[in-house]
């Protein structure tokens, strides 16, 4: 439980403030209270229960459902962590996502400049074309895209590096289905920023790339930012596109392995790892989050509303 | 948010109108641009190499369900690895079949043998109409492993042949010969003086008298997935009513759903889901209630014979897993007593289009030696379709019961194929079956539910339709 | 000189989108393309060429009941996931930021509050759909129906249920969502200035006053934003139902959506000429939900 924010311990001399508040915000503010507790706990108490349950035995599991363990069982996280190679797929999961970030924001970036801040015949052409792919649902280019990756396989030289179940392959289809939602908010932020100091550098001879990267880039800081973080969440939930590109077990992100441990629960009856499986997957997360969470809420916000 | 209203409707439409111009630029991938399968150039072929296996390599994927994999590697591979040591074996699992395994159909390079079993089977009509089936009619023909005068089509049941026969061609082999029936455990009956019921009204008043005594539900099935409890279904109406309801169901015959003997089992089963499910069958799944029942949570669930190795790890050891045959309805039933639903399943094929298919024929036939017959039923406890193969093997208690079920059945046995021919009515049948046990459709709305889905499909010129 | 500087911009800006244009038709823009073709053809997906068959397929999906039982799943999420993600999420985010002293400042503990409730959003959808099913297991071992069973209410079917499964699923994806929004609207009143709640104030404006007054028309382009993400994050629906619901979209068809029908009638029919189709109608349907959304937000914006 994150307590960096939470409020200060309660001493004595503070509960005449707290008595005084509660007078002064009278049955309202404890009520504010009520409300967002009861959603606090919807929040966490699912998750804390699956932290639970992924020490307690099979029986356990099928005992009730808010009995205690008895004696936790740790091994159920090893047999997750080797037999259900959840270290494995969240492996791949980072590999996967940091390339397909990166890569996304590079180019993303640089697209939206260019269409934000460069007048020139097509300009708002290609912009649209970027920007419809918010309304394309995915689900009609499924199969397609199988097609097309499983063909740049054939390319020479670089073919194998890109076909099907290779996490280079992933990684462009990543970036290219994140293209319409980052060009489309980072067009939004460059066109936002002021001019003057480009144009200076630009009179003082600096080139279109090196404004872009010295300038630009630093300037639109916040926005690039919270896109980031956007892409981040967005391509490390993504279960679509991996389940039919990278199909090799040793290839499978973390969001294939869980649904494929879940599906497996039908036939091992292993129950205990899969919990142990989703606390895996759930804690790094959110500790990851906690440690963050200031710049991340910063981040998404000052992206969202510019 | 400034920037949403900046684009116009024009504007989106506009955009979605460069799509094409920009797609006829783009890569084309249309699945018209694949190679063409490579053919392979068959080896010599001999009596004892009757398929002319070569030396490229040969891939199995094996379905990891409830047999899981040991049986493939620890058993088939080496044996046809003693006859073929330079044929290298690519051994693959997956318990998604379909997901994994469509795209290499679609792509051309299909593996040479596949087990397309489990919930996530490839549809076998799909796979037969674009002829990615290889015709096994050669493997039927050939000399079996054992014995050069006896050809493997002795050592199948014709039913094997019979439900393994698609477009005219035999292309499917069911290696495992699935026995259907309520199953309970011995141990709990014994303790309890609770006796196997012969008639409908016998198991009602077993029902009657386990949900009296308190010490468990008297029936179960895995609500999650109806398709258990349509089996116990159509089997009954194939009794009251004769083979006939299962052969029209399959050949989607007007009103075959609709029949007289159809309603009377709706009728029988949806009073069983009123009165004598255990709590919360309708959601849980058939890990859940079988392990509900070696608990001893509940007395009785309809299954199959791969039941009991499925449940190998939370069966007491003193469990002794047996089944029964659905009791006599009616005085008048068109089968006798013993009627039993037998179904060889675990379907292995061979791809036409692979690069080896000699060598995946040549697999089936090693697997359908006595040798990995046996070993085979021995590791994972059940009735393979080779004949006599268990012969002097030491099996399981489940597997006995169901294999002495069988020797009474005779020629008593029936089987229905519609599920695996038209996946839609096979996931309607599922979602109305649920809703009959339930109570959200009363018998009669649900077979009329069922003969609306089958005309539709029997309408649709787009669906292939089978005969039987 | 000039020609020169004009030369170097048409460099650099065909430079700086090359990549991002080119991986975009390669992998985005042929696909959809070919999925429209593909619409047209009976393709069943491990044939070689697929038969052109015109509008067949469009023409078989007006009789397809199970489809249209997803369009009205989506369509009603469409309009109930949005309202009720936002009203929570606006209730909270104004009990967070205005809900302190005088109604003006936040509450004590607010940053705790936001962190716990952005936590759904950082777990993966299907990690979410695993956990849920869990915990709507339908018996004592069921973390909701364990202690509904001790007051002898259980145990509840959430998701065997066909009547209840629906908002089950409902409920899940406002799980998820909220946390999201309440930063996102609190960030939106963190930009309102402060002086205009107490010039409101000072007006004698209670705290529900404040809340319809003021607060709301000033984060009204915010709800906008929060309207668009969720109706299309409704309408592309999909590892929710697919891993979280009995016979993937069941019980009973009562939770299927059109991505379902898509994924099912392609990689469990084989179907993908027909499952193309259904994705044009999706793509249609989808167009018509971000037109008619930018025209209706179309409102007078306050300038502060």
């Amino acid at each position: 439980m994150p307590t960096t924010t939470q409020a200060p311990p309660e001493v004595p001399s503070r509960r005449v403030a707290r008595a005084e508040r509660k007078r002064r915000l009278g049955p309202l503010g404890v009520l504010t209270h009520a409300t967002l507790g009861i959603w606090t706990l919807l929040v966490t108490v699912p998750i804390v229960w699956t932290f639970l349950a992924s020490v307690k035995s099979e029986d356990e599991i099928f005992g009730h459902a808010w009995s205690l363990p008895v004696s936790p069982q740790w091994d159920n996280f090893a047999r997750a962590w080797e037999q259900a190679r959840i270290g494995q797929y969240m492996l791949n999961s980072v590999v996967v996502v940091s390339f397909s970030t990166f890569g996304t924001m590079l180019v993303g970036s640089m697209a939206a400049y260019v269409l934000a801040r460069y007048p020139f015949r097509g300009n708002r052409a290609i912009y649209l074309l970027f920007v419809s792919g918010l309304a394309f649902p995915f689900f009609l280019a499924l199969t397609p895209l199988f097609f097309v990756v499983q063909n740049m396989g054939n390319v020479p030289v670089v073919g194998p590096f890109i076909g099907l179940n290779t996490h280079a392959g992933a990684v462009l289809v990543y970036i290219a289905y994140s293209m319409p939602f980052t060009v489309f908010f980072l067009a939004a932020f460059f066109r936002t920023l002021p001019t003057a100091v480009a144009e200076a550098a630009m009179v003082d001879g600096a080139s279109h790339t090196r404004v872009f990267f010295q300038i630009m880039l630093p300037m639109a800081k916040p926005g690039i930012v919270s896109i980031t973080i956007f892409n981040i969440l967005g391509q490390w939930n993504q279960y679509q596109i991996p389940l039919i590109l990278l199909q090799d077990r040793e290839k499978w992100v973390l969001t294939q392995g869980i649904a494929d441990i879940s599906t497996a629960a039908g036939y091992d009856a292993d129950w205990a790892a899969l919990f142990a499986a989703l606390t895996l997957a759930i804690l790094p997360m959110l500790v990851v989050y906690t440690v963050f969470q200031r710049q991340i809420q910063s981040g998404l916000t000052a992206g969202a509303l510019k | 948010m400034p920037n949403t209203p900046q684009i116009t409707r024009r504007e989106l439409l506009r955009g979605a109108a460069l799509v094409p111009v920009a797609g006829a630029l783009a890569a084309c991938a249309t699945p018209a641009s694949q190679p063409a399968p490579s053919s392979a150039a068959p080896a010599a072929t001999s009596a004892a190499n009757p398929f002319g296996v070569g030396d490229k390599p040969l891939e199995v994927w094996i379905f990891d369900g409830g047999f899981g994999q040991a049986y493939a590697t620890d058993i088939h591979q080496p044996l046809f690895k003693s006859k073929y040591a330079n044929v290298e074996i690519k051994h693959n699992s997956t318990k998604e079949i379909t997901k994994v395994l469509q795209p290499r159909f679609a792509g051309g390079n299909p593996p040479e043998v596949i087990d397309n079993s489990g919930a996530n089977f490839m549809d076998f009509g799909a796979l037969s109409q674009d002829g990615q089936l290889q015709d096994l009619t050669p493997l039927l023909d050939a000399p079996s492993w054992d014995d050069p005068n006896v050809k493997v089509r002795d050592l199948l049941d014709p039913s094997v042949i019979d439900i393994g026969t698609y477009d005219g061609k035999f292309s499917v082999l069911g290696y495992v010969n699935y026995i259907h029936g309520i199953w309970y455990s011995q141990k709990v009956f014994d303790d309890n003086g609770w006796e196997i019921p012969k008639t409908w009204d016998a198991f009602l008043q077993l029902c009657e008298t386990i949900k009296k005594s308190g010490e468990m539900a008297p029936f179960t099935y895995a609500g999650k997935h109806p398709q258990y409890l349509y089996e116990p279904l159509l089997t009954m109406a194939a009794k009251i009513g004769g083979n006939d309801v299962l052969v029209d169901i399959d050949n989607l015959e007007d009103g075959a759903w609709t029949a007289e003997p159809m309603l009377t089992a709706a009728e029988k089963w949806a009073e069983v889901g009123a009165k004598y499910l255990m709590q919360g069958t309708a959601g849980l799944d058939h890990v859940q209630t079988q392990t509900a029942q070696n608990k001893k949570q509940v007395a009785m669930l309809p299954c199959g014979s791969w039941l009991e190795n499925e449940q190998k790890s939370t069966t007491p050891d003193d469990f002794a897993y047996a089944m029964f045959p659905i009791p006599d309805i009616t005085s008048s039933d068109a089968m006798p007593y013993g009627t039993l639903h037998t179904q060889p399943g675990e379907n292995f094929i061979v791809s036409a289009k692979s690069a080896h298919p000699q060598a995946g024929m040549e697999y089936l036939r090693a697997m359908l030696s006595k040798k990995a017959a046996g070993d085979f039923s021995e590791l994972v406890t059940t009735v393979t379709t080779v004949k006599g193969a268990s012969e002097g093997r030491d099996i399981s208690p489940g597997v006995t019961s169901a294999s002495k079920a069988v020797a009474d059945a005779g020629e008593n046995t029936v089987y229905y194929r519609w599920y695996t021919w038209y996946g839609p009515l096979n996931d309607e049948a599922k979602a109305a079956t649920g809703q009959l046990m339930t109570g959200g459709l009363k018998p009669k709305a649900y077979l009329e539910r069922m003969q609306k889905k089958a005309d539709e499909i029997k309408n649709d010129s787009s669906i292939t339709k089978y005969k039987r | 000189m000039v020609l020169f500087n004009r030369y170097r911009r048409g460099l650099f800006i065909t430079s700086f989108l090359a990549a991002p244009v080119i991986l975009y038709l390669v992998y985005v823009i042929s696909p959809y393309v070919q999925a429209f073709y593909i619409a047209m053809t009976d393709w069943r997906g491990v044939t070689a060429v697929p038969n052109f068959i015109g509008l067949d397929n469009f023409q078989r999906l007006l009789g397809d009941s199970v489809f249209w039982k997803a369009v009205t799943h989506n369509i009603a999420l469409l309009v109930l996931l949005p309202v009720i993600t936002i009203v929570i999420a606006l209730f909270f985010a104004f009990l967070l930021n205005v809900g302190g002293k005088q109604g003006v400042s936040g509450i004590r503990g607010s940053g705790f509050y936001r962190v716990v409730f952005f936590f759904p959003q950082v777990l993966a959808v299907t990690i979410v759909a695993v956990l849920f099913q869990q915990v709507f297991r339908p018996d004592g071992s069921g973390m909701l129906n364990a202690p509904l069973m001790v007051f002898g209410l259980g145990p509840v079917g959430f998701l065997s249920d066909p009547d209840l499964a629906f908002w089950s699923v409902l409920g899940v994806l406002v799980w998820q969502a909220v946390g999201f929004y309440v930063v996102l609207f609190s960030a939106g009143l963190a930009g309102i200035p402060k002086d205009m709640f107490e010039a409101a104030q000072i007006d004698g404006a209670g705290r529900i006053t404040l809340f319809f007054r003021v607060t709301l028309p000033l984060l009204w382009d915010t709800v906008q934003v929060a309207w668009v993400y969720l109706g299309i994050l409704a309408m592309d629906v999909f590892a929710i139902v697919w891993v979280m619901t009995d016979q993937q979209g069941g019980p009973d068809w009562s939770t299927t959506v059109m991505a379902a029908e898509i994924y099912r009638n392609a990689f469990e029919y084989f179907r993908f000429g027909y499952a193309s189709a259904l994705g044009v109608v999706m793509f249609f349907f989808t167009l018509g939900f971000a037109v008619l959304s930018l025209r209706l937000s179309r409102r007078e914006r306050i300038e502060y």
